[in-house]
């Protein structure tokens, strides 16, 4: 079957009770892209992806994979894709090259194929002399590493990612997202649901930002950054910042918030010239010293933020902003646990 | 015709794939080892030592308690687990359907029960005059009664949101009570009509009926009927399984 789009979903909905985690949302990915699905805890993006593979079953709606519709053709469906879910869903007890060769049986990859297959990916991966140990002994990075190699086992059309490089060492972060570019660069289509929104700027050739279960805004990063023009900011850091300093940028005309990030003070604004030369009044009648000043257009953590109100820094960090539908699942894995 | 050929003999490949790999990684468990092994060897000795009962007769009660027991026992201890680690999404993300995902887990418990069950076999024979009569009846009583069993395990397992011990627990709450209206101890010809009835309903029945007639003795029901029960609780369990599944699909 030659489908147009490598994947097309309308009218996805998923409802747990009375929560609607997904609302009715529709869109295609286009072969050959990285698409990026954006959002706050508990928007939905998880519960849209295992719509998407096959492990959850929609409550309305449809999606296709590569022209087959997951709930009618799932065999053809499930074919076409890799999938790297929120958790390394690994064997802990094997090793991996065991848990390679599992999931290639999986897919019924003939052995010549898979054992070659195994060996190029573990080499891939940095794993290369770890193969036969169990992954018990195994670092969160290496895990996530298996994880990866396991979906691309089958060699198939489109990678599912979720959350590929959350809480990961830098050294796995860097080896990930090289993977991702030279797969996409091979012809993989790549879905990708990221908090990281540099990351997603970076990679992806569209973006999907969802909140409370609806699709928000689908475009290129910087057609998004462009509808957003009027959310520009000026960055300022002073070699000995006073006290209360970021009170006192506030209370500056024409800012409309200040967000201090390490050192620097980011002053939000829709006209950067009038703030700059406030803020050198500013600087001058407390005999401040500026170590930084940068104009910045708007970044796409702007867009985000002006879209779902919430800022990914603090949500990533703050448990207590997870949704309800999100504490619900953890609840849930909780009690399995004990 | 020849396409769903090929589809049939892959799914039974991937089938066996997941069987071997929870074979090697679940047998061992100590889960596995309890309810398995030690559970059924530990009733029959407490429920058949100092009866006047000649060990010959008493081989088919230990084969058939060990057949329930160890078969039933692997899929509540392999799917919570999984399910909990999230792996058993791969098997819902995999080109298989879920029936073959649910046949290499009954598999997995099949194999087990009847490798624990050989053992009381080989000792009858060996050391206290136990024959085999029928082979027939032996095999299909112990691949039937492990199928049957190990699908119910699976069935059980399947239950939305479990742990292993959770699922052990209303698992017992059924094998248990089975254990005394199925003719295990008393003989079903010598129960009161009411008894026959409901021992009829047990499919432990079916298996302590073959696996006394395969050792020479009677069976009550006949063979014949003691198959068919067995076969239809082995689909049964497998579409309760199924279902579960689908229930648990449609809430995640």
């Amino acid at each position: 079957m030659q489908a147009q789009y490598a994947i097309e979903v309308s009218n996805l909905t998923k409802k747990f009770g009375d929560l609607v985690a997904v609302d009715h949302i529709s869109f295609k990915v286009k072969k050959g892209e990285i698409f990026g699905f954006l959002g706050p805890n508990g928007a939905g993006k998880t519960t849209t992806i295992r719509m998407l593979t096959g492990i959850s079953i929609p409550t309305e709606g449809t999606a296709s994979i590569m022209g087959y519709d997951i709930q009618r053709e799932p065999v053809k469906a499930k074919e076409q894709m890799g999938i790297v879910p929120d958790i390394s869903n690994v064997y802990n007890e094997l090793s991996a090259w065991d848990n390679l060769i599992f999931t290639a049986k999986l897919y019924d990859v003939p052995k010549a194929y898979r054992e070659s297959r195994a060996e190029e990916l573990l080499k891939m991966f940095g794993l290369h002399d770890r193969s036969r140990e169990k992954l018990q002994g195994f670092s969160r990075g290496m895990k996530r590493r298996v994880c990866i190699a396991m979906a691309l086992m089958n060699q198939s059309s489109i990678l599912f990612l979720d959350e590929p490089t959350s809480g990961l060492d830098v050294q796995s972060v860097i080896v990930i997202r090289e993977t991702i570019r030279r797969l996409n660069e091979q012809g993989l289509t790549i879905f990708l649901t990221t908090h990281n929104l540099e990351e997603a700027s970076q990679m992806c050739d569209r973006i999907a930002i969802i909140n409370h279960g609806r699709i928000a805004a689908i475009d290129t990063p910087e057609k998004l950054k462009r509808t957003f023009e009027s959310v520009q900011s000026v960055e300022i850091a002073f070699e000995d910042p006073p006290p209360n300093a970021a009170e006192d940028l506030g209370r500056l005309p024409r800012v409309s918030e200040v967000v201090k990030s390490g050192d620097k003070f980011r002053l939000y604004t829709d006209d950067p010239p009038s703030v700059l030369t406030s803020t050198w009044n500013y600087v001058q009648s407390r005999n401040l010293r500026l170590v930084t000043v940068n104009t910045l257009g708007p970044s796409l953590e702007d867009v985000f933020v002006k879209l779902t109100g919430i800022r990914p820094s603090v949500a990533s960090h703050e448990a207590g902003t997870r949704s309800s539908e999100e504490t619900k699942r953890e609840r849930g894995r909780r009690r399995l646990n004990q | 015709m020849k396409l769903n050929r090929g589809r049939l003999v892959r799914e039974m490949r991937v089938a066996w794939a997941i069987a071997s790999k929870d074979m090697r990684t679940y047998y061992t468990r100590p889960a596995s080892i309890m309810f398995g092994i030690l559970f059924p060897f530990s009733l029959f000795l407490s429920f058949s030592v100092g009866r006047n009962v000649p060990v010959a007769l008493q081989i088919p009660i230990l084969i058939s308690q060990t057949l329930f027991f160890a078969s039933s026992s692997i899929g509540p201890v392999i799917i919570p687990s999984e399910r909990m680690n999230q792996t058993f999404d791969r098997f819902l993300t995999s080109p298989v359907s879920l029936l073959t995902v649910l046949m290499g887990k009954t598999l997995a418990g099949v194999l087990y029960g009847v490798g624990i069950s050989v053992i009381p076999i080989l000792v009858g024979v060996a050391f206290f005059g136990s024959h085999v009569a029928s082979l027939e009846a032996l095999a299909a009583c112990m691949g039937l009664s492990a199928l049957g069993f190990s699908a119910m395990g699976i069935a059980f397992a399947s239950m939305p949101g479990q742990s292993p011990g959770q699922v052990m627990m209303p698992l017992n709450f059924v094998r248990i009570p089975l254990l005394f209206i199925s003719g295990v101890y008393i003989p079903v010809k010598e129960l009161p009509p009411w008894a026959q009835a409901t021992s009829f309903l047990s499919p432990l029945t079916h298996t302590i009926e073959l696996a006394r007639y395969a050792l020479g003795g009677e069976t009550f029901f006949g063979p014949a009927l003691n198959i068919i029960v067995l076969a239809a609780y082995t689909a049964l369990f497998l579409l309760v399984g199924i279902r579960f599944h689908i229930m648990n699909q449609r809430k995640e």
